[in-house]
């Protein structure tokens, strides 16, 4: 059929106008509305700081100001100094990229201990599942602070990578019980069963076809496994048992608290903690923005 | 039926019971070969610094008279027949029997949490009525807003926050202690003592349950036997209160029991910030000082803490929900 050219017919018709398709282009405001800008501001402020460390210090995070110990915040040292003479400005900085980076070096270890065993325990027949979950169960009914205290005393050895291996390996159990719930919902699913028959392994399946359709029901909790590690370590170096002194973070600033408290220099606890508080709310708010929303059915109340 | 049904509970319960002991010779397996595979050697906690002075045969000796010679197996074996007896070897640190540490501290330590555990769940279900009673008002946001902001402080900090405010400026509450010297029987000093220890476990745990039973009643109140209710002309309260809550009382009841280990482990955090003196203090000092026997114990009664009040908490749970009775399946399978 040959194509009618536009020019040569007449368009007719009470008050007829050319109707532009006015392109729906929402205003900045509206496209942000309800996503966490706020959060993501204060966060990309904290880690922005914490990577250019280097830059924002105007002291040595490492040297010990002799004379000038247990100072309130003034002109030189901002956030004034620590029982050992150290700047506290310039450690915050310094060590935020400690804290942040145990943070999410415990994620990655909790996704992929947490996802494989979830994905295994899911796709697997109902008594090696049943056997899998008992064992995360009894793993998970010790209170898991002293499990990192047993895992910590044997280790022996407190550096950031340690801490965050064994903050992973206690982690994971939650993860794995919710992965394991979703797989056992998607594995019988077309486009697994014909996975399956066509002799794809189990790995393979696991990374194109399961992960995909999980993922974003688990970004809920794999989000603030990042808060709950960083709150972890803090509370883990106050305890004694994380990070020691000379090996400045957050936490390992905060474990001169109980010092700070006979010497009456507030700043030694709170300024550190509101740096760890704040970041820790923002990784939660981040987090909460990926929980699937409430199915918004009336109340019958 | 009746009767059926008491033997049927009975039988689960021992079960569980088994359960239980299997979940111990476990634990004591790992723990033990944890303990013994420990860099930090246990002769340097129990004789400090005098064992570099000792000499090799002395050092020997020494080895194989706190049996650190012998083969795991045969060490574990024996480590077993003692603890039956009650006997769970010497504390490295203190130079006593590790039960003779442990066992003035357990009170001290169950009293703190067991008060916290009630205190946090009720107030838990108080917090969630309030929000599902004015659900998607300035009440509910508010308080939503509030306990997730509140949730996430680190509960060490907040200690030791609430120290500085209301110890060293205000004098209001002692900073530390269960007790001030020769007061152990006065109740009053005792209550002045645990206050600030409690605001921290309330705080720390709080919102986390109060969110979960906030979300099952607004589930619940989206049933249909609601409606009835209503059309019979009870008011929201009289709903909330009579019907919903006790549809949810056995999720309250199972929430209590995996919640356990959870408070336990902030139990460990709010006493050694007051350095109150109980198990988790203590064991968090022994992971310090490497005092193996000591931490094998405190892990091991952590353990049959938790297993056991989880095994009342099911048991519980079968009594007050009809529905579960006969469904022999474990709650994940479900």
């Amino acid at each position: 059929m040959a194509k009618v050219e536009n020019s040569r017919f007449r368009k007719v018709g009470i008050g007829w106008k050319k109707v532009e398709p006015v392109a729906l282009k929402p205003s900045l405001k509206k496209r942000l509305k309800g996503k966490p800008v706020f959060s993501v501001i204060i966060l990309l402020f904290i880690v922005t700081g914490c990577l250019f460390a280097g830059q924002l210090a105007n002291h040595d995070p490492g040297s010990f100001y002799l004379q000038n110990v247990n100072e309130a915040p003034n002109a030189e040292f901002y956030f004034g100094t620590d029982s050992l003479g150290r700047d506290i400005y310039s450690m915050i900085w310094y060590g935020g990229r400690v804290s942040i980076s145990i943070g999410l070096m415990s994620m990655a270890i909790i996704s992929v201990i947490g996802i494989t065993y979830g994905c295994i325990s899911g796709i697997a027949n109902a008594k090696i599942d049943a056997l899998m979950m008992r064992i995360a169960e009894m793993a998970n009914s010790i209170p898991n602070l002293l499990v990192i205290l047993l895992l910590m005393a044997v280790i022996g050895k407190q550096d950031a990578v340690t801490l965050s291996f064994v903050i992973g390996i206690t982690g994971w159990f939650a993860l794995a019980r919710i992965v394991r719930s979703e797989v056992r919902q998607i594995r019988n699913s077309e486009y697994v069963l014909a996975a399956r028959r066509m002799g794809v392994g189990f790995p393979r399946i696991m990374i194109r076809h399961l992960i995909p359709n999980f993922v974003s029901s688990i970004m809920f909790v794999v989000v603030s496994t990042i808060s709950s590690s960083m709150s972890m370590e803090s509370t883990l170096s106050f305890l004694g048992l994380g990070l020691p002194v000379d090996v400045i973070s957050w936490g390992s600033m905060l474990s001169l608290a109980n010092r700070a408290l006979l010497l009456d220099t507030w700043w030694v606890i709170i300024i550190p903690g509101i740096f760890l508080l704040v970041t820790l709310n923002c990784i939660t708010s981040l987090g909460n923005f990926y929980r699937k929303g409430n199915t918004k059915r009336h109340s019958n109340l | 039926m009746i009767e059926n049904r008491k033997t049927q509970l009975l039988k689960k319960t021992g079960l569980r019971l088994l359960g239980f002991l299997f979940t111990m010779l476990i634990l004591s397996i790992v723990v033990f070969c944890f303990a013994r595979w420990a860099p930090g050697d246990p002769l340097q906690s129990f004789y400090g610094d005098a064992v570099e002075s000792m000499t090799s045969e002395e050092l020997g000796a020494a080895r194989s008279r706190l049996g650190l010679d012998a083969p795991l197996h045969v060490q574990y074996a024996k480590w077993v027949t003692n603890a039956l007896g009650g006997n769970f070897g010497l504390s490295l640190k203190y130079k006593k029997a590790a039960m003779d540490v442990v066992t003035p501290l357990i009170g001290n330590t169950l009293i703190l949490g067991v008060t916290a555990y009630l205190l946090v769940f009720a107030l838990a279900t108080l917090l969630a009525v309030t929000c599902a009673l004015h659900e998607d008002t300035w009440l509910d946001h508010i308080i939503c807003k509030i306990g997730t902001g509140i949730y996430y402080l680190p509960p060490f900090w907040l200690g030791v926050v609430l120290v500085l405010i209301f110890s060293i400026h205000l004098r209001w509450f002692p900073s530390s202690g269960a007790y001030d010297i020769g007061k152990a029987g006065d109740i009053l000093n005792r209550i002045r003592h645990m206050i600030l220890p409690l605001i921290v476990m309330i705080v720390s745990h709080l919102w986390y349950y109060a969110y979960m039973i906030r979300n099952k009643l607004l589930d619940e109140l989206r049933q249909d036997y609601v409606f009835l209710a209503k059309e019979k002309g009870l008011t929201k309260r009289q709903i909330v209160w009579r019907h919903c809550l006790r549809n949810v009382a056995p999720t309250i009841v199972s929430i209590m029991a995996i919640s356990i280990p959870h408070v336990l482990s902030g139990t460990y955090i709010a006493e050694s910030v007051f350095n109150y003196p109980g198990i988790g203090a203590l064991s968090i000092e022994s992971a310090k000082y490497h005092d193996y026997n000591l931490l094998m114990i405190l892990v091991l009664i952590a353990g049959a803490l938790v297993v056991l009040s989880s095994i009342a908490a099911q048991t519980i749970n079968e009594i007050i929900d009809p529905r579960m009775k006969e469904t022999g399946v474990s709650a994940w399978q479900r």
